[in-house]
């Protein structure tokens, strides 16, 4: 368990559905392995229509998130208008990159609508964007969690399907990476609404 | 570094270099080596260079009351972060009046535990009486100290009934061997103890020392992520020992014991932000 982004443990996974997104995050906040608390928060709304969820090292995921709030409110500011989600990934991007040589041991992924239609990111630690995947897994138990999406996973679900799908497929492959787990919130964000549901799992 | 005098230590003679025709009776280190010895972890020497050991990824507990003894173990077996399985079997019935407990590498504890079952049956065989639980504990320790500094990773209690009641021993791979009342062994132990150490009391009953070690080894689970999956619960008594729970999981236990409190359970009681 060496590593700077296998320190805290978590897990993420984003997901795109007909005219909507979800996305998954587990709640534990951990030291190697010992567990802290069960309800850190990953998954950050940067605006109505935009979610990002974090995972890595848990200060950094503070830290990466104040930095694109703060992005954001001064781009509400200054352009007087919101950011389209294309915009949103592709200044997530700059901003990892503009730290090459000393990153924020964050892996993100950023999903959104735009005009209805859905928009899945995700990046390694330095910015590399990859835009056109269906769903896209982060943090120690993403390995496992890819094994679950591959079984459940189909194109243009509804919400209800696709959340329950995402919810699964988190819970599956939390079950079997120590350091993630302790807990669910599962997020589908749809043109009317933004639903948040928090998952009964194993808290062991 | 520490400087001392050698001629305090009662050396007959001390090696120096021109001596290595003439016989030494002891070399001397140049420097004291600080040895620190934990009860869930190898022998570190300087201090070593991890605060955390995976081989010992697990919870065990066993403590002595006046209905016997109570073993209870968790079943999760990791490598790594990796979960390779949640339905071990953690305590090995060496026989019908000893039990062991598993910690540190399966294959050593699984080996060595079946080899002294073979001894000790071998024993009344040629006897005509059981092995004593401190005699069967020594021959373990006169095993593994003979294969000490070779990398067998043992963290175990031996516990059991003979003629003189029942006695609890840990023993470990560096050659230890302690006889007590209450023993926590792996990752977990420390989880454990805290519990175990708040409501422990020798006149306990039966039922009570079962719902402590049940209790003990559920928080090592929530907190120890190396430490889950099930609870497992033996009792040790003149007549032998008894299975007492084959496997309650950890996760029903959590919620049980959160719905008692009056709590959901889901770890966020503070209702944090969520978004």
């Amino acid at each position: 368990m060496s590593g700077i982004f296998e320190y805290n443990g978590g897990s993420i996974v984003g997901m795109k559905g007909k005219n909507c997104i979800a996305m998954a995050c587990d709640r534990r906040f951990g030291q190697q392995m010992s567990t802290i608390t069960t309800n850190y928060q990953k998954v950050f709304k940067i605006q109505d229509n935009i979610l990002l969820a974090l995972s890595g090292l848990n200060t950094d995921i503070h830290t990466f998130y104040a930095l694109m709030e703060k992005e954001i409110n001064l781009y509400n500011l200054k352009e007087n208008r919101k950011m389209k989600p294309t915009t949103f990934a592709n200044l997530v991007a700059s901003a990892l990159y503009e730290r090459r040589f000393g990153p924020f041991f964050v892996t993100p992924i950023v999903a959104g609508l735009e005009n209805g239609k859905p928009i899945l990111a995700t990046y390694d630690s330095i910015g590399c964007k990859s835009d056109l995947d269906d769903f896209q897994v982060g943090g120690t138990g993403g390995n496992y969690i890819y094994g679950a999406c591959e079984a459940f996973f189909k194109p243009d679900m509804n919400p209800e399907e696709l959340e329950e799908v995402i919810g699964q497929s988190l819970v599956s492959g939390c079950d079997r990476d120590a350091l993630s787990g302790w807990g669910g919130v599962v997020y589908v964000l749809t043109e009317q609404k933004l639903t948040v549901k928090i998952l009964k799992t194993k808290q062991t | 570094m520490i400087d001392f005098d050698p001629s305090s230590f009662g050396l007959a003679h001390t090696y120096q270099k021109e001596d290595k025709d003439e016989i030494n009776t002891l070399a001397l280190p140049s420097a004291p080596q600080v040895i620190y010895k934990t009860l869930n972890g190898p022998t570190q020497v300087n201090g070593g260079n991890k605060l955390n050991n995976f081989k010992h990824g697990t919870t065990t507990l066993g403590f002595v009351f006046k209905e016997g003894i109570l073993l209870a173990v968790d079943s999760r077996a990791s490598m790594g972060s990796f979960l390779s399985s949640e339905q071990v079997r953690k305590v090995i019935e060496i026989n019908e009046y000893l039990l062991g407990t598993m910690a540190g590498g399966a294959a050593d504890c699984q080996y060595w535990l079946a080899y002294l079952a073979n001894h000790c049956r071998t024993y009344e065989l040629k006897n005509g009486s059981k092995l004593s639980v401190a005699a069967a504990s020594k021959f373990l320790q006169g095993i593994l100290i003979g294969y000490r500094n070779s990398g067998l990773s043992m963290g175990c209690m031996i516990a059991g009934t003979d003629t003189t009641g029942q006695h609890l021993y840990y023993i470990d791979n560096d050659g230890m061997r302690l006889k007590g009342d209450i023993f926590s062994v792996g990752s977990g132990s420390t989880y454990a103890y805290g519990v175990l150490d708040n409501h422990y009391r020798y006149e306990m009953s039966l039922n009570e020392a079962v719902e402590l070690g049940i209790r003990a080894i559920y928080h090592a689970t929530h907190r120890d992520t190396a430490s889950g999956g099930v609870v497992r619960v033996y009792h040790i008594h003149q007549n032998g020992w008894t299975k007492v729970h084959d496997g309650i999981d950890v996760v029903d236990l959590h919620y049980q014991f959160a719905q008692q409190k009056g709590l959901v359970g889901d770890g966020d009681e503070a209702k944090q932000r969520l978004f």
